[in-house]
């Protein structure tokens, strides 16, 4: 799959899932370098502890080939029934979920085997 | 290796040894291998029954080899034992018992390599479609046995259309999830009903008829009988006996997974809980068959061991009674034999629309149920039944009509109040 359609099924995946509260604010990044990209989706809602958590472990789930090539298709195409951040999972290399001071940031990294997410230098400026 | 992977990879070995140990004791060696070999020959169309047509050794046989050819592309590729692998396993060996052969079988998962290698895809990203897709493994045996073509060249026709077939699912596969959005558990079943409609129109352009076969084993059996119920009650111990503590519970918390795909339980809740779903689920298979006076033969038993292997990938009792329930109603208004081949198949193989009823609720599961029998009595001619998973199929297209029926009432409905509120203001 071409790297701007990935982008656009994860984002349209992410943004369902926060979308599914009713943010009042909803702030999407995304930064590309030709190894891997950084998707930084915030949102202004209060999440429990249990959810960030549930959130992280679909985000970090182990990977599976298997399931992301196939059905991982169905990303970014849900129109009925709730977003599936397992889904997301899959493809991503590494995530971060964490509070802010109105709701949480997403950190989405994805990229090839050699892509290393603490090594990605976001410009300063 | 985790220790589900050995826990799986020894129990699924242990099942294809079995039934190989099976079919050689109860047919002897020579005969069930005599067997064995006919069945490869056999045209393979829906719904030919193995037991019938070769005999219970072979049949045994032949569905532990063909199990057996997944589970070692599975081990090979490194691929996770897990629900949809665990109900790929289970589902070709069902499928061994009526249409799926070891000859057949191949030159499709070899098209859909292929496909992989063409867009420069990992075989291991096509697996499911690869081992499912399994499904047209007809199309080999009609063009090698059935329309006429003789010989080595019938065999090299049949293997090179198996794989040319193998080759487009992919593309549809994923075309067709976005149809019914993972409502339809055998994705591959409407994929194929959908590709064998061109194959089969291209077979009866060429001058073929496809004549109407059934091959349909009715005489008892205890063996035959006690095969699946015995395995259920095997899956439902080792559960237990792994987790002793918290194995009843998650049991409990899978009856309340929707299903929808790809809903992984032995991710999602845990491997004990799984196996016992799938022994629970092939138990209540059974009973039914039984109330109703049903035959134990190929398709009956290869059902109950593709609803049993789907137990770790989408079916539970919450979200398959009401489908069920819906089958049984349709059957009894428009006075169709429960224990017939059609309404007895269509009751155990629409658990494929559970998600449905998982999600929805259970009027909606009902209503599914009964439309599925309406659609799968027709739909096997449609593709000249080349299509073995033509529940699959018939599956998928109520699911599509039903996403899409809903998705429209949800979205309008909405809209409707927006514009309604708006205007009030």
């Amino acid at each position: 799959m071409r790297r701007k359609d990935i982008i656009l099924n994860l984002l349209s995946e992410i943004s369902s899932y926060i979308l599914e509260e009713d943010p009042q604010r909803m702030v999407i990044s995304l930064h590309q370098e030709e190894s891997g990209l950084h998707l930084c989706v915030l949102d202004s809602n209060h999440h429990s502890d249990e959810e960030i958590e549930k959130m992280e472990k679909a985000l970090n789930s182990q990977k599976r080939p298997e399931l992301a090539g196939y059905y991982g298709a169905m990303t970014g195409h849900d129109l009925l029934g709730s977003s599936r951040l397992d889904l997301l999972g899959w493809q991503v290399k590494h995530a971060d979920v964490s509070r802010t001071d109105s709701g949480i940031k997403i950190d989405l990294w994805l990229g090839g085997e050699e892509f290393e997410s603490h090594r990605f230098s976001i410009p300063k400026e | 290796m985790t220790k589900q992977h050995l826990i799986l990879r020894n129990l699924l070995s242990s099942i294809i040894l079995l039934f190989i140990i099976i079919g050689i004791i109860h047919d002897g060696f020579s005969q069930a291998i005599t067997q064995f070999v006919s069945i490869q020959l056999s045209p393979a169309r829906l719904i030919s029954d193995f037991i019938s047509i070769a005999g219970i050794g072979g049949a045994l046989i032949n569905s532990a080899l063909v199990g057996l050819v997944g589970l070692v592309i599975i081990l090979k590729l490194d691929v996770k034992l897990s629900g949809p692998t665990f109900a790929a396993v289970f589902t070709l060996m069902g499928f061994g018992l009526f249409g799926k052969t070891v000859l057949n079988i191949i030159p499709i998962i070899l098209g859909v390599y292929l496909s992989g290698k063409f867009v420069g895809k990992e075989f291991k990203e096509y697996i499911i479609i690869a081992l499912f897709g399994t499904a047209l493994g007809p199309i080999v045996s009609l063009i090698a046995f059935e329309i006429g073509l003789t010989g080595v060249l019938g065999v090299i026709t049949g293997i090179s259309l198996g794989i040319i077939t193998g080759f487009f699912l992919p593309s549809l596969a994923v075309a067709m999830l976005h149809l019914h959005q993972g409502y339809n558990l055998y994705n591959m079943g409407l994929t194929c009903g959908f590709l064998g409609l061109f194959a089969a129109s291209f077979v009866k352009i060429s001058g073929h008829k496809f004549v109407g076969q059934m091959a349909w084993y009715s005489e008892k059996s205890t063996l035959l009988t006690l095969l699946i119920p015995v395995l259920s009650l095997f899956l439902i111990i080792l559960g237990i006996i792994i987790d002793k503590k918290d194995s009843i519970k998650s049991f409990f918390k899978i009856q309340k997974i929707p299903g929808r795909l790809p809903s992984d339980f032995m991710d999602i809740e845990s491997l004990a809980g799984t196996l016992i779903n799938s022994g629970v689920i092939g138990i209540v298979g059974t009973l039914y068959t039984i109330i109703i006076g049903g035959d134990f033969n190929g398709p009956v038993i290869g059902g109950l061991l593709t609803i049993i292997g789907f137990s770790a990938f989408g079916t539970n009792l919450k979200n398959s009674w009401p489908v069920v329930f819906g089958v049984i109603l349709c059957a009894l208004l428009f006075k169709l034999d429960l224990n017939s081949p059609g309404p007895i198949l269509a009751a155990i193989f629409v658990t494929t629309l559970g998600p449905l009823a998982g999600e929805f609720g259970w009027k909606v599961g009902i209503l599914a149920g009964f439309t599925h029998l309406v659609m799968v009595m027709e739909t096997g001619g449609w593709h000249g039944a080349i299509n073995l998973y033509n529940n699959g199929f018939a599956g998928g297209l109520t699911a599509t009509i039903f996403v899409a029926v809903i998705q429209w009432y949800k979205t309008n409905k909405t809209e409707f109040k927006d514009t309604f509120r708006s205007k009030m203001k």
